[in-house]
């Protein structure tokens, strides 16, 4: 697979949130402002990529060849635990004047099921290390467009009359709902037509 | 601390999915097929039971000689809570792989995302906080439970309307799909798409939440009469 390929694919046509349902929980149906997705945006994206080449490795070289790949969801959660733990004590370290929000901590955020998810995919698939790297990294950017995308739509509906039992979480799932079949629009022919084949 | 799912009519208006914004993810992923969703509950509520199971046990053993419960610090709960749910995951994973393949195959990705699942880990943490191990364990099974009846009505729902079957377990001569007379030659497939999925939700949910509305504005009515 190529480089735009796996790009447009995990970021697009098989988008975490809306292709593959992962990551949807309350994080994504009651998020709060724009500045707090940009964060989490960034923290994911952060998260994913390095989780998924650390996922590569260990599956390489430490399950696949010792067998012990029955092993991979209780390594690969503590992997992307620890991953989260060490960006932020690197942030806070040699970001002059970073600071976590209040409530914010970066191992907490990244512990759901899109993190996880993209691990397991990556380390399933027979993707070399650099591959598994831009795949985490186009994940963690398909994450942070659909989560501004759900920012948005939340915000502009808020000025909207609702029917007051549609407001609040069934709202937003019926928003993402519509917004999965927007994104259908993005499917492999799309993919072979901007590849050219 | 009562058992928050058994009180209060709660399997319908207090549902993990629906209500509580719990477990999407298999909520929504693996209800294509009635069987899958199956599957999914029977895996979530064990998950679900023995890791509260497993914390209310460990809470338990923390009673200091004045009797009183040494509370964790959060971090270190949740990092318990992670830890007892993805060994058992992991561990319950291995077993179905080996014994029923099938039943993997139909969760695919989604059964080792068990172990971070909000509803299975906040279900592990409130059992540290319960009266008697007895207690949080029936908060468990009743989560579960609520869990398990949705996952399934969203399932029937989506495979009824977007396949035109129902998908059981074949018995003896049952092959285990009954095709739906006047659906299943001309299906609504968006529903078995992923959007069909957050559609089905979002609108249970918003139903659950009238019908809520409506119970307690008749029962406020028949306070006032009173």
């Amino acid at each position: 697979m190529s480089w735009v390929a796996i790009i447009v694919t995990f970021a697009l046509v098989d988008n975490a949130i809306l292709a593959r349902l992962l990551g949807v929980c309350p994080d994504i149906t009651e998020q709060g402002r724009m500045k707090g997705a940009v964060q989490i945006g960034i923290a994911m994206t952060i998260l994913m990529t390095v989780s998924s080449i650390g996922a590569w490795a260990v599956e390489d070289f430490i399950l696949a060849p010792l067998g012990l790949s029955f092993l991979q969801t209780p390594l690969f959660l503590f992997l992307v635990l620890g991953v989260g733990f060490l960006l932020e004590l690197l942030a806070t370290r040699v970001i002059p004047g970073f600071a976590p929000a209040p409530g914010f901590s970066m191992a907490e955020v990244g512990i759901n099921s899109a993190s996880l998810g993209i691990v397991l995919v990556v380390a399933r698939s027979d993707m070399t290390g650099a591959e598994s790297l831009v795949a985490g990294f186009a994940t963690g950017v398909g994450y942070f467009l659909v989560t501004a995308m759900m920012i948005a739509i939340r915000e502009r509906l808020e000025v909207e009359q609702v029917p007051r039992f549609l407001r609040g979480f069934p709202l937003h799932l019926i928003s993402a709902g519509l917004l999965a079949y927007a994104f259908m629009a993005f499917d492999r022919a799309f993919l072979a037509r901007i590849l050219g084949s | 601390m009562k058992p928050q799912g058994i009180t209060g009519g709660s399997f319908l208006f207090e549902n993990p999915a629906t209500a509580l914004v719990m477990g999407l993810c298999p909520a929504i992923a693996v209800t294509t097929r009635v069987m899958d969703a199956l599957w999914m509950s029977a895996f979530v509520l064990v998950v679900l039971v023995l890791s509260a199971l497993f914390m209310a046990l460990i809470a338990r053993a923390r009673v200091s000689e004045s009797g009183e419960v040494q509370a964790a610090t959060l971090g270190r709960q949740r990092l318990g809570a992670l830890l007892i749910t993805a060994t058992l995951t992991g561990s319950i994973e291995v077993l179905l792989t080996a014994y029923i393949p099938e039943a993997i195959a139909g969760m695919g990705i989604y059964a080792p995302l068990i172990a971070v699942n909000c509803l299975v880990l906040s279900g592990a943490e409130r059992a540290t906080r319960a009266e008697t191990v007895a207690n949080g364990v029936a908060d468990a099974v009743a989560s579960g439970f609520g869990f398990a009846c949705c996952l399934v009505l969203i399932a029937l729902v989506r495979e009824v309307l977007g396949a035109g079957t129902i998908t059981l377990f074949p018995v003896g001569s049952f092959g285990g799909t009954i095709a739906v007379p006047g659906l299943s030659c001309d299906p609504i497939r968006a529903l078995g798409l992923a959007g069909g999925g957050l559609l089905c939700l979002g609108y249970l949910a918003a139903a659950l939440r009238s019908l809520q509305t409506r119970r307690a504005n008749a029962m406020a009515g028949k306070a006032g009469v009173q």
